[in-house]
């Protein structure tokens, strides 16, 4: 009980912490402006998430190799006058040590059309390891933006790898073959 | 790019890296039109000449061009020429040859049933012919494309914006960058969060950085990074960032390769492309081509 207390004080300490650490964070799209780039015919987009059950966290962790790490999915299926154009999903990996936001357009039989970056962050402080504090900064949008330097900026230097980016991908399509198809 | 109100920025995982495109000066929906056509080109560098892929022209080559002659894409083609020139001019000093050398530090992916090659050979044993064919006469060559792809792929990607009437534009893939028009950019500092060691306005011109402050890692006891050495297979690690400002991104991108092995001898060979370097060492060191500030006071 003790510690349950402990954890929850410790937790707003370590948020200044991460308003004191230099980074670099960009919005590209919203949720709404990345579904009408996707999928610029629809008329509709129904927010259809999902939560996985135990079961579908094991089977997508088989096919796809990739940690699940959020037991759920923000999924919209686009639709044009009833038709079904494509599933929209939102999903997040860590990069080095926060989250990056990205965007899937699927076709109906679950091809990728699109991929679009919604926010991308880097932090500079080595520190940063403990993944459940990360967590928290996950799937934020432009409404809760992180203290960090969010000035537009060109920079020309080494960029972080976009590789957890493409393994989030197939997760999320193994997470189409199994809770969506 | 200023803040300007019709400003568009977006960005995809593409080469490897978050290759991001920003446009002004037209409606919305027009911005985002010559951006998906820009994407567009950049995910066909992708497809021709990714490393990981099996059906691009690079692992076709990799695969069979040591049996026989195998024909590319022009805009493969295109890029293997100029890799080998850079290759010729500079000695060896830029070689796509050392693939196997990446795939043994875990840079780039090993194929399960396929062993690296006993030794690593060089530029020289690739021969292109004819027809956009390409011909290896070795079996230990297997190439990457990673050293100057994304220079090129940027360079298609702003003609493209260009054709599309945009009237400003940036496309920025992993550091090697080109500007439509003017556009301020900076060096980012390689002790992470530092000050820019340079901030400048491009004027349609491009500007590469090469440097291992995310890629560097530990591999059986010795520091390595992508950034090797051809000539005595050994990682480089005297400069922490370079960075190159040249007509095209091409030519950025496989100068700072140069100039990454190079240091200052590297300056005369970058005169011959109108280009001009910014190297900072590992002790955080400044060091300028001769052209570089006068370049950069404009």
């Amino acid at each position: 009980m003790l510690t349950n207390d402990r954890l929850h004080w410790l937790t707003p300490a370590a948020l200044v912490m991460l308003s004191a650490t230099p980074g670099y964070a960009v919005e590209y799209l919203s949720i709404e402006q990345a579904q009408r780039l996707c999928f610029p015919k629809a008329d509709q987009f129904a927010a259809s998430h999902i939560q996985f059950t135990p079961a579908q966290i094991k089977a997508i962790e088989a096919a796809s190799g990739q940690k699940v790490l959020v037991r759920g999915e923000q999924v919209w299926k686009a639709t044009q006058g009833g038709r079904l154009q494509g599933f929209f999903i939102v999903d997040y990996v860590i990069g080095k040590h926060l989250a990056i936001d990205y965007a899937v357009a699927l076709s109906p039989d679950g091809a990728v059309r699109q991929i679009e970056i919604l926010q991308y962050r880097e932090s500079y402080g080595g520190e940063i390891r403990n993944a459940d504090w990360r967590k928290q900064f996950a799937g934020k949008t432009a409404r809760s933006p992180l203290a960090l330097n969010s000035d537009i900026r060109n920079i020309s230097g080494a960029t972080l790898s976009c590789r957890h980016v493409t393994e989030g991908v197939k997760r999320v399509l193994a997470t189409y073959e199994l809770c969506l198809k | 790019m200023s803040s300007a109100s019709s400003e568009v920025r977006r960005a995809r995982p593409l080469l490897g890296t978050f290759v991001e495109i920003g446009a002004r000066g037209l409606a919305h929906d027009r911005l985002h039109g010559a951006i998906d056509r820009a994407f567009a080109a950049i995910e066909r560098v992708h497809r021709l000449m990714s490393f990981h892929d099996p059906a691009s022209d690079v692992s076709r080559l990799n695969r069979l061009a040591a049996r026989r002659a195998v024909a590319v894409h022009p805009w493969t083609s295109e890029v293997l020429r100029q890799a080998q020139h850079f290759a010729a001019i500079s000695d060896g000093d830029f070689d796509i040859s050392v693939a196997p050398l990446l795939q043994k530090w875990g840079y780039l992916p090993r194929e399960k049933n396929r062993p690296l090659p006993r030794r690593i050979s060089d530029y020289r044993k690739i021969e292109l012919l004819d027809r956009d064919r390409v011909r290896f006469h070795d079996s230990c060559v297997s190439i990457d494309l990673g050293g100057i792809a994304k220079g090129f792929a940027v360079d298609q990607a702003v003609r493209i914006l260009e054709a599309e009437n945009v009237v400003a534009g940036l496309v920025n893939a992993g550091g090697d960058l080109r500007a439509l028009g003017s556009c301020a950019v900076e060096i980012r500092n390689p002790a992470l969060g530092g000050p820019s060691p340079a901030k400048l306005a491009l004027e349609n011109d491009a500007l590469a950085t090469s440097a291992h402050y995310f890629a560097r890692k530990r591999w059986r006891g010795r520091n390595v990074t992508p950034l090797v050495s051809p000539r005595d297979r050994a990682a480089c690690f005297r400069y922490a960032s370079v960075s190159v400002r040249a007509p095209s991104c091409l030519h950025a991108d496989a100068l700072a390769k140069i100039a990454m092995l190079r240091g200052p001898r590297a300056f005369p060979l970058l005169e011959k492309f109108a280009a001009h370097a910014l190297l900072v060492t590992s002790a955080g060191e400044v060091v300028c081509s001769p052209g570089w500030h006068e370049k950069t006071r404009n």
